[in-house]
């Protein structure tokens, strides 16, 4: 967070580190882009978490891995069909990720992937609770990963995802038109059911709400998954917006902020890592910091209401995605 | 705390029929569906055989009763037409279907759609009815398209684990109800062919252009197939309140990772053993306890032999009967576990063990052989149902009669 990118055009891509600290030389020859950069996150997560093998690995996607299902589809189109090498097909399978991992840290346990466009990190992130409710002494590595794909570029803007003008990514949230921007990203977390030396923070809960048809349908699902988990509205120290600068898509969030979480201070983060699939798991990253680290970066910041904060105790996060996929995440330090 | 998790209704969709009935037929009658391609449009179609379902999208749209609505692929259209059975056959209300979750299984969503109108579709000067297809490359449009014309609304999540996808889509579902996080969720998945699918599998070289025959010494590979299935399973407490028999309970489930190579099982089938050993211990069964496997059985050199191994290392000197049923459907990748969970279904309630096809020579390696003739005269009470992918993904689901 000290180092703030600012980009020009409307693609956010990744800030990359050097590989080779995390991936050894012979695995990161045969590794795409993408592969690289997940098996990255996912390496620093069990360094930071101290675990050598994971129990199990759920990762999530939106579109797995285009850029190499795009070069296997072209070239099978260019060439008519005729001699086709498999390399691309291999990694550009949706659960390539989850199988590398398990194959870099000998993981014969539970391993899943879930693709479910707005809702797969959180598939993920449910999946990964219920498996703890079964074994709570468990560490799992849940993570996530979504590539700024150049065809992801062509299909948004023809399915009016994107914005039409070009947006200096830190004035997302001035704009005022529809689309949001193309970012990418790869966020991996240890999950386990019992707290320990390196806990950032605790996940109480989590909930889907899918395609809400208004706005009292909204506000009611978030009222009643906070009394669910027994959270009055004045304990929450701030929340998460995962707007998108999209006028339209964000209106619920936008309703959100008038009613229900007026008086509660909000972040927003899409600005920072643009709008993909599974965007919600930076969001999580940062609430998870924030609880941590006991401190907000002012890039975050929504100026009202006030931040005043001496103790950061509980972050919500509420994300959207298309205006279809919405979810709920209840952080606790 | 938890509680128990069953099966009351179910739907399929295969190269082998277009619903219930028609599969049962089909495997009573040893009719498969492989053959010429003559509905995709591949150079492979002549030399790539494969089990196709010799429907035109037009015609599963007609099935599926869509008039007008667009950007339907046809792998939506199969996942329609099998969830649209499930839900008839297990009596759902539309009450009961909007409080039901939908965990469906894919490989590659809507690729035969994206491929096809790919230059079309990333060149943003053309228009044209193509349109309706943009956004088929995501693999979770399907499910949600599926969700949203039938109506469920409470739980929605699309799984891809390569060939084991549909048996972790129930998987999933299972722990969702044993959890008490949801009652009911309608579990499986969607694979149609694509030129995609044809052409990755033969550029690795493990498909045979002859029938499939698992378990056999000759063996050479796989044939593709394409279909949907979707079970529905219902808490223990819903089940109660109705007044209908369930058709089975899901006893137990295993999910696992061979860690062995990104596209190769082990050759001792670790984690095959480890799927199958976990779904034993979740329901609290010993090996003596499973009367019959549907085997992955792939006919592919190395699946065979992993799954053969793994079986042979659990059960020892007491290998229940198993056979696969792919040689009737071929590969149908992530709807393979959904589709062979109904076949388990069938064999359950008609106390029949489908047989094993193409079977003549003994595999070297191991000495256990599959089911050559269909049984009739045997008792099944539990089923263990197998499926394995890429990834080193391995998942088992144990079946039970009720």
């Amino acid at each position: 967070m000290q180092e703030i990118c600012a980009y020009e055009s409307n693609v956010l891509t990744c800030i990359i580190p050097s590989f080779k600290t995390y991936i050894s030389p012979g695995q990161l020859r045969r590794l795409s882009r993408m592969h690289r950069i997940g098996l990255t996150a996912a390496t620093m997560c069990l360094r930071d978490a101290n675990v050598q093998v994971p129990d199990g690995i759920i990762t999530a996607s939106g579109y797995g891995f285009l850029e190499e299902t795009e070069k296997f589809l072209t070239e099978m189109l260019e060439r008519n069909e005729k001699q086709l090498t498999p390399t691309y097909f291999i990694q550009g399978t949706y659960n390539a990720l989850a199988g590398l991992i398990a194959l870099s840290t000998k993981c014969l346990g539970y391993n899943n992937t879930y693709v479910s466009k707005g809702f797969a990190f959180e598939n993920a992130l449910h999946d990964v609770m219920l498996q703890l409710s079964e074994n709570s002494t468990s560490n799992f590595l849940v993570g996530s990963s979504d590539e700024a794909a150049k065809v992801l570029y062509a299909i948004g803007m023809r399915a009016q995802y994107y914005k039409v003008e070009n947006i200096p990514n830190l004035k997302l949230f001035d704009s005022q038109t529809t689309g949001t921007i193309q970012g990418e990203g790869s966020a991996f977390f240890m999950v386990s059911g019992a707290p320990s030396a390196t806990t950032w923070c605790a996940i109480k809960d989590l909930q889907m709400v899918y395609t809400p048809q208004h706005e009292g349908e909204f506000n009611l699902a978030l009222t009643s998954f906070l009394e669910v988990n027994k959270i009055k509205l004045s304990e929450i120290d701030v929340w998460v917006s995962g707007a998108s600068g999209n006028i339209e898509h964000d209106h619920l969030l936008h309703h959100l902020e008038k009613t229900v979480l007026q008086q509660t201070p909000q972040i927003r983060f899409k600005h920072l890592c643009g709008e993909y699939c599974t965007a919600v798991s930076f969001g999580l990253w940062i609430g998870a910091s924030i609880l941590k680290k006991q401190s907000i970066p002012d890039i975050l910041k929504v100026s009202t209401p006030e931040f005043s904060l001496e103790k950061i105790e509980t972050v919500l996060i509420v994300n959207q995605y298309l205006n279809r996929n919405y979810s709920f995440v209840l952080l606790k330090k | 705390m938890s509680q128990r998790v069953f099966i009351t209704g179910y739907g399929i969709i295969t190269s082998i029929g277009k619903n219930t009935q028609e599969n049962f037929q089909s495997l009573t009658l040893r009719r498969c569906g492989f053959g010429e391609l003559s509905i995709l449009d591949t150079i492979h179609q002549k030399d790539l055989p494969a089990c196709e379902i010799k429907l035109h999208d037009q015609e599963l749209r007609e099935a599926a009763g869509i008039k007008t609505e667009k950007g339907y692929t046809r792998t939506a259209l199969l996942g329609l037409l099998a969830l649209q059975e499930a839900i008839h056959s297990a009596g759902l209300s539309l009450t009961d279907i909007r409080n039901s979750g939908l965990i469906s299984a894919t490989t590659t969503g809507g690729i035969r759609e994206f491929e096809k109108f790919f230059y079309q579709i990333t060149d943003l000067q053309q228009q044209g009815d193509f349109d309706q297809f943009t956004d088929t490359a995501n693999p979770g449009e399907h499910c949600e398209r599926i969700a949203d014309h039938v109506g469920i609304r409470q739980c929605i999540a699309t799984v891809s684990t390569a060939c084991s996808s549909s048996a972790n889509a129930i998987m999933q579902g299972a722990q969702l109800i044993k959890a008490k996080k949801i009652d009911r969720v309608i579990c499986g998945g969607a694979e149609a062919l694509s030129k995609f699918t044809v052409n990755g599998f033969n550029s690795l070289m493990i498909v045979d252009p002859e029938h499939c025959r698992p378990f056999d010494n000759t063996r050479k590979g796989l044939n593709l197939g394409e279909g949907a299935a979707y079970l529905v399973l219902e808490s223990e407490a819903l089940v109660n309140q109705k007044r209908r028999k369930p058709l089975a309970e899901l006893k137990g489930y295993g999910n696992a990772n061979d860690s062995f190579h990104l596209t190769a099982s082990s050759p001792e089938g670790t984690g095959a053993f480890n799927a199958m050993n976990l779904a034993l211990s979740v329901a609290g069964f010993s090996a003596a306890d499973v009367d019959y496997i549907n085997a992955h059985g792939t006919a592919t050199e190395n699946n065979d032999l992993s799954e053969g191994m793994g079986i042979q290392r659990l059960f020892r000197e007491q290998v229940p009967y198993f056979s696969s049923t792919k040689p009737y459907t071929g590969h149908t990748l992530a709807a393979a576990g959904s589709i062979e969970a109904v076949f388990c279904m069938m064999a359950l309630q008609h106390q029949i063990i489908w047989p094993n096809l193409n079977f003549s020579s003994q595999m070297q390696e191991i000495t256990i052989s599959p089911v050559r003739e269909m049984m009739q005269n045997t008792v099944l009470k539990n089923i263990l149902s197998n499926s394995f992918g890429f990834g080193g993904n391995t998942s088992s689901l144990l079946f039970s009669l009720v």
